[in-house]
């Protein structure tokens, strides 16, 4: 009798284990069947470096052929080289101990002979071990309009970028600090070399442009102005702005303060000219939380960019609501719990510039194979109508107005001979003096580029940050 | 004594015949893989493997060993594996894991031969229960206590030899839980009393296993090995089923195991990292630091596919300690899933054998002896596999027969002898 109950138990155990086993099997079949392919293509796979540890990687090459990276023989191995640390973040380095970032990792495939557009070749890699020549990246950069852009920022923590509004090409893109890639993909400094940069409070490894998250300041503007004109909200009534402002007495001790401590009737124009505050959070509260969340939305804030590389999505406050009135007043100039990247606040830019249409950002153009010829094209996306033509043209018009006009705050980013619409911004942030924006588009009727700039902790905010937009819209302008 | 009449083996001897083909093959492709050639010298090593394997063979058949023909067979089958491993992964370690295969199979003979009656094992189990507590402790004691890696778990002296005791304490702690369970079970299995539908155990019965799988649990704790301490868990745990059949201790164990894990999580920081580096090995912070194991593990997974990047082929010696902790993702790399599912093969009929070994024999302390052992190999593989799988957070336990490391081979050698044991006593009862 006790032996059976024993058998029993005995089969019991053993049937617990056999599917133990099953269940084991099954998460194995998962790492090396279902998940395998998101993993292979990860840039911390070394296997993807070591694939081409062997011979040449592919180049990355500027707008104009000027090489970036590129693979120098180094006894019997080969070693990347990297040209310009002002692209460091960008370009990215292809390490064998730390994975590859940037640019060597997104089209990590591509510049070693695998491209996913390339599926003979692919399939020959994996099974005949035939190995197709490694392709090359082509990048929008443009050196001119890169080289405008590392002197305008003039080694000041912060960050640049211009993108054309057309086709979301990416023309320039700065964040300093940067650092030597070379470092990283020497075995001898890469240790050493990867604690820093990790350990460095500054975040050099971080590209501003699109990781960057910084309250977006008077350049929040636009969204909000837009919110009001596709609301219906008449433009050219006078709203009454004295300072300090609060709407009632239920704010307590908070205030709205005024830029230049005005007192007067505005319109949209002239609160454009003087980045007004007080008219901003007005209208924020007139219009209601709803129709600001929507435009924010629709302009892409709390959405990564659809970018090559990695990219922060931002936030329009830390709940995604605005259920208080003194945070969406607060919101509606640009400060409250606002977060937003450089590379967001050039879409903006860009989409008011080109008629409401807003176009998805890329850093590469091309991807070539061995022999040169061009394997795909990337970008070129039809983009997606967020304001309305005519709205953006009324936003145009104040834009240059807030550049041009007696008295402007923007006056900085003046051209000779262009217009050029634009919007400074100053952002309040409790580490230290307030960041300076600048963001902006020229020529104003038919735009060719549009920037952001953002320099941390400028003196005088965004009264800094407008000629350096200037430069950048000069050189990529040709004058 | 009755001189022994020697019997063929004949079933052993064909599987035998595949053991040595595979293992050959495997060790070839992997030397000819790293070096691009083959010289006629490197044949030495497997052929000296392929020799113990072929003695171990007649041994049982000269002494006329009437056991199951299986287990030899898939034990040096995985030890093959395991050698063909050990070249790929770390040379360097091939020649020490030789002399610790010559050692393993003398103390598989031994084990056959000695003691002539399993019975005594049951006789002396408080004996056991001693060396266990003895071994536990043993690495703390100064002198011979060793620290490797954060744990606390080796014996030896240094540059000569070391091992580590937990892999024996675990034979000792199946004896002595299947000679107690055999005396108390019927006292265990009809609680005298029930609060409703939940049974009270007799406390005082329970006393003593619990009070060894206490000392077992503080001790591994101490020493910071938390896959031992998982092992000698679910042995408690596995046994006190086995013997009584009472669902009620299995709930009540793993409770317990939630219990513990908690207050583990938040006492222990070495117990907190694995737990972290289990829920998100990719996490940007762990990733080039605790992490860096599991995920590059995880790459080599990936890189299987279905039949594998071929041996010698793939890159696990990415994985840092890859050949004691990370062997199965190394082999998966290199010979697929299906490499992998013919490896779990392997063990699930290991384990099915040794319970059909279990379920035949004839008193209930073999039978609880049998089961015991066969759960020791089924319960350290899945938990390894299902680490290296991150299905549960990892723990340093080692993969039977394949893993490199010494004292494994050797206890798993003895304990397939014992099983092996019982399996011979069941064939001569039932003659």
């Amino acid at each position: 009798m006790s032996e059976r109950t024993i058998a029993r138990n005995i089969r019991r155990l053993t049937l617990t284990i056999a599917i133990a086993f099953l269940v084991t099997s099954i998460g194995v079949g998962y790492w090396s069947l279902v998940a395998a392919s998101d993993l292979n293509a990860d840039p911390f796979n070394p296997r993807l470096i070591a694939a081409v540890r062997d011979r040449p990687r592919g180049k990355i090459v500027d707008a104009s052929g000027r090489v970036l990276a590129e693979s120098v023989k180094d006894g019997d191995a080969y070693r990347r080289r990297y040209a310009d640390r002002s692209v460091a973040q960008v370009v990215g380095y292809a390490s064998f101990k730390y994975g590859a970032s940037g640019i060597e990792g997104t089209y990590q495939e591509s510049l070693i002979g695998r491209d996913p557009a390339d599926l003979l070749g692919q399939w020959k890699a994996r099974y005949l071990g035939e190995r197709t020549e490694p392709g090359s990246v082509v990048l929008g950069l443009d050196p001119k309009v890169q080289e405008a852009a590392v002197a305008a920022l003039a080694g000041r923590r912060g960050a640049i970028v211009a993108i054309d509004p057309k086709t979301g090409r990416i023309l320039a893109s700065v964040s300093v600090p940067s650092y030597d890639a070379n470092a990283l993909v020497d075995p001898q400094q890469q240790d050493i070399a990867w604690g820093q940069l990790n350990d460095n409070k500054d975040r050099p490894l971080i590209n501003r442009v699109a990781q960057g998250l910084y309250p977006p300041g008077s350049t929040m503007k636009i969204i909000t102005a837009a919110a009001a004109l596709e609301s219906g909200f008449d433009p050219n009534q006078k709203i009454r702005v004295d300072d300090p402002y609060q709407a009632d007495k239920s704010w307590g001790d908070y205030f709205v303060r005024s830029a230049s401590g005005s007192h007067g009737d505005f319109d949209m124009a002239l609160a454009f000219q003087r980045s007004e505050n007080i008219y901003f959070a007005k209208v924020g509260l007139t219009i209601g939380a709803q129709k600001l969340i929507d435009m924010a939305k629709k302009f892409g804030i709390g959405r990564a960019p659809a970018l090559d590389l990695a990219a922060a999505k931002g936030q329009l406050s830390n709940n995604g609501s605005l259920d208080r009135p003194t945070l969406l007043a607060d919101t509606s100039y640009g400060q409250g719990e606002l977060l937003t990247s450089p590379l967001q606040m050039a879409m903006v830019a860009a989409t008011v510039g080109n008629h409401g249409v807003q176009v998805q950002p890329h850093y590469a153009t091309e991807i070539r194979d061995g022999s040169g010829g061009i394997l795909r094209t990337i970008g070129g996306g039809a983009g997606d109508q967020v304001i309305s033509a005519a709205t953006a043209a009324k936003l145009t018009t104040y834009l240059v107005g807030a550049v041009e006009a007696p008295g402007a705050f923007a006056f900085g980013a003046r051209i000779a001979g262009v217009h050029v619409a634009g919007k400074t911004g100053t952002a309040e942030t409790p580490s230290g003096s307030p960041h300076g924006w600048f963001v902006g588009f020229a020529p104003a009727e038919d735009p060719q580029v549009a920037v952001a700039i953002i320099i941390e902790n400028a003196g005088q905010g965004g009264v800094d940050a407008a000629p350096p937009g200037a430069a950048v819209m000069r050189a990529a302008l040709g004058r | 004594m009755i001189r022994p009449r020697p019997v063929a083996r004949l079933g052993e001897l064909r599987l035998l015949v595949w053991v040595a083909a595979f293992t050959l093959a495997g060790y070839v492709a992997v030397v000819a893989a790293a070096s691009g050639r083959f010289a006629w010298y490197e044949i030495v090593v497997p052929i000296a493997v392929l020799a113990i394997f072929g003695a171990l063979h007649l041994f049982l058949a000269s002494i006329g060993f009437r056991g199951d023909q299986l287990l030899l067979p898939i034990s040096v089958g995985l030890t093959g594996i395991g050698f063909i491993l050990v070249e790929r992964l770390a040379p360097g370690l091939l020649l020490q894991q030789l002399s610790w295969l010559v050692i393993a199979a003398g103390a598989f003979c031994v084990t056959i031969l000695i003691p002539r009656d399993l019975s005594v094992l049951a006789r002396y189990k408080y004996t056991w229960a001693l060396l266990g507590v003895v071994l536990l402790v043993s690495p703390l004691l100064p002198v011979v206590g060793r620290e490797i890696n954060g744990a606390s778990i080796w014996v030896g002296v240094a540059g000569v030899v070391q091992f580590e005791p937990w892999e024996f304490v675990k034979i000792a702690l199946v004896i002595f839980f299947a000679a107690y369970l055999e005396e108390y079970r019927e006292v265990l299995s009809t609680p005298p009393r029930r609060l409703g539908p939940i049974p009270v155990p007799p406390i005082p019965y329970l006393l003593p296993i619990v009070g060894m799988w206490l000392v077992a649990m503080l001790v591994m704790v101490f020493e910071k090995d938390l896959g031992a301490t998982l092992l000698f868990f679910g042995i408690f745990l596995a046994m006190l089923y086995l013997a009584t059949g009472e669902p009620f201790y299995v709930v009540i164990g793993l409770l317990m195991l939630v219990a513990g894990g908690f207050v583990a999580y938040h006492a222990f920081a070495h117990v907190a990292a694995r737990v972290d580096v289990w829920l998100a090995p990719f996490n940007s912070d762990l990733r080039f630091d605790q992490a860096y194991q599991l995920t590059q593990g995880l790459f080599s997974l990936a890189n299987a596919g279905l039949l594998g990047a071929g041996l010698g082929n793939g890159m696990p010696e990415q994985i840092p300690v890859v050949w004691s902790d990370f062997v199965f993702d190394a082999f998966t790399e290199e010979v697929g899933f299906v490499g992998a599912l013919a490896l779990l093969a392997f063990y699930l009929v290991f384990v099915y054998r040794g319970m059909l070994i279990a379920l035949r024999a004839p008193t209930t302390f073999l039978q609880l002896l049998a089961a015991g052992l066969s759960f020791i190999v089924a319960f350290q593989t899945l938990v390894i596999v299902a680490g290296n799988a991150k299905l549960i957070p990892l723990t340093g336990i080692t993969l039977p027969f394949v893993a490199y490391g010494g004292s494994s081979l050797v206890t798993n050698f003895m304990l397939a002898a014992v099983l092996l044991r019982v399996s011979d006593i069941t064939a001569r009862v039932r003659r």
